[in-house]
């Protein structure tokens, strides 16, 4: 493969990571979150097995079989059975409304390209043009988990921070030791787990997921 | 062939196909629901049955209402002048480039709103209010989509976009490309009035837009409006196909390559026709007040478009 290709595929791939991420925000429902979530994750294992297809490194592809295994099909089938418990209630009324969190996702990525610029013109790998893209999917991750009111949610824009984080791992630079990679994917079920286990307490207590009732003390 | 004789084969061309495309669509769509459906050419015995009508106008009505729909249909033709539909470079590239094409269309958009306004009835100014909602939202996604495509051509005319792919094909599956031709498509939805922002089949009061601004109109002027909304569309679509899938288009003005090309672009209308008509058979339409949300994801998916243009410089 040219770098040339390698340079167009890879913004292609963080454009469908990051535009997954900006579903999030457009949509209402938990099954179209789910389902977003989802067809990130294998965005993302695409992106990560092209890297690897250019650079002949097989820990990259071990990566990108097990982010499909643990992201794409392992952690949202424990979101459907959570989104089930708790019955499908549409999203709540954000704090902001759907139009203006678009907009201000938009805002985010600009933020993103500002911000990573100095980080591009360094590096020269040719992976590095979607890098900018990334980032923004951090900054929209970070405004999900601030704007939305539904634990499940948070939940998910916690998990969709950590895709962030892999893909700007990978395409700045070509992917970190596959012991270390593989460390994160345990904090990261073990987060999901604990998180789990606090979403259940919180419907358990209020029986409700909306984050505002922790504002008030119960007994 | 003299290249002055392509304007006016293009403006016909586009002219006679318009009402056959709405017809298309309006078949794929019926025969997609399980009903027969009316024949293609339906459209056009409509517009010979409208041009032979008697005018009915309002004794409110001021001139603005008796000269808006030759506005409207006289920006749309010369819109027809200034795409790439049969062939590269075009003959007018000069008078016209990306912006005065979007801008005429608005044009004629604008002047079908004040008529709507003028007669003084309910129906015509609620449908020019939300019109304008719909086309004041839309512009910005339709100017960012635009930069993106500008951007990579070094040039915003038209011809120059449409060759750049030719000569370079990998470039129509850039990531810029793809982004700005799905932002495209959803604008194109919303400035034609098709499913998920305006319902084109139906007549229902309260839902309606495009139907609401021209409720007051009848006969020859029906007519022109009709066969200029259809031709809008037609150009919507020649946008979406010979800007980012050129292939068909010809390069050199030989009679052989350009009935080619008609053909080819005909394949391609009956394409998007295919796809508009599953879409529309999919989803309902948006409520009024979520519009805005689905036009403002368009944008994103714009601005998406120019940040990736502009990373792969």
């Amino acid at each position: 493969m040219s770098p040339q290709l390698v340079s167009q595929l890879s913004v292609g791939g963080s454009t469908l990571v990051l535009l997954a991420g900006l579903m999030m925000l457009w949509r209402r429902g938990v099954n179209a979150h789910i389902g977003a979530f989802t067809a990130q994750s294998v965005a993302l294992a695409a992106t990560t097995a092209m890297v690897g297809w250019f650079t002949g490194d097989w820990q990259l592809w071990a990566v990108a079989v097990l982010l499909l295994l643990v992201k794409a099909v392992g952690i949202p089938i424990l979101l459907k059975r959570m989104a089930r418990r708790f019955g499908t209630e549409r999203e709540l009324e954000p704090y902001v409304n759907t139009a203006t969190s678009l907009l201000l996702g938009g805002l985010l990525v600009l933020l993103a390209y500002v911000v990573t610029g100095p980080l591009v013109s360094v590096s020269q790998l040719p992976t590095r043009t979607g890098m900018p893209l990334a980032m923004g999917l951090v900054f929209v991750s970070l405004l999900v988990i601030i704007s939305r009111k539904k634990a499940l949610t948070q939940v998910l824009g916690f998990l969709m921070l950590e895709n962030g984080i892999a893909l700007l791992a990978v395409l700045g630079t070509h992917g970190i030791p596959i012991i270390v990679e593989i460390g994160v994917f345990l904090d990261v079920a073990l987060g999901f787990m604990v998180m789990q286990v606090f979403v259940y307490q919180i419907h358990e207590t209020f029986e409700s997921i909306d984050v505002e009732q922790l504002n008030r003390l119960r007994e | 062939m003299s290249v002055w004789l392509l304007a006016p084969l293009q403006a016909s061309v586009a002219l006679l196909l318009a009402p056959g495309l709405i017809g298309a669509i309006r078949w794929m769509k019926a025969r997609l629901q399980n009903r027969r459906g009316s024949p293609v050419w339906q459209p056009y015995l409509e517009l010979r049955k409208l041009f032979a009508k008697e005018v009915v106008v309002s004794s409110n009505a001021s001139w603005l209402f008796h000269a808006a729909p030759f506005i409207v249909f006289g920006s749309t033709v010369t819109v027809t002048l200034l795409v790439p539909l049969l062939a590269v470079p075009l003959p007018f590239a000069g008078a016209g480039d990306l912006l005065v094409v979007v801008y005429l269309l608005l044009l004629g958009t604008f002047f079908l709103a004040l008529a709507g306004l003028d007669p003084g009835s309910p129906f015509g100014g609620m449908g020019a209010s939300r019109e304008m909602t719909v086309a004041a939202l839309a512009e910005p996604t339709m100017a960012l989509a635009i930069f993106a495509l500008a951007w990579g051509a070094g040039s915003t005319d038209l011809g120059q976009i449409a060759s750049r792919i030719l000569t370079i094909p990998s470039e129509a599956l850039a990531p810029g490309h793809v982004l700005a031709f799905a932002a495209i498509f959803l604008v194109t939805l919303a400035e034609t009035g098709r499913l998920p922002v305006d319902n084109p089949g139906t007549h229902l009061e309260l839902t309606m837009i495009h139907e609401a601004m021209v409720l007051e109109y009848s006969g020859r002027y029906l007519a022109l409006i009709e066969w200029a909304a259809s031709l809008k569309l037609l150009v919507f679509f020649t946008l979406l196909a010979n800007l980012f899938v050129p292939w068909g288009v010809a390069a050199a003005l030989t009679p052989g390559a350009l009935l080619w090309s008609v053909l080819t672009l005909a394949l391609k209308l009956l394409a998007l026709g295919g796809a508009v008509a599953v879409v529309e058979t999919h989803i309902a339409k948006l409520r009024l007040f979520r519009v805005p949300e689905l036009l403002s994801a368009s944008f994103i998916l714009a601005l998406l478009a120019v940040t990736a243009s502009f990373l792969l410089r």
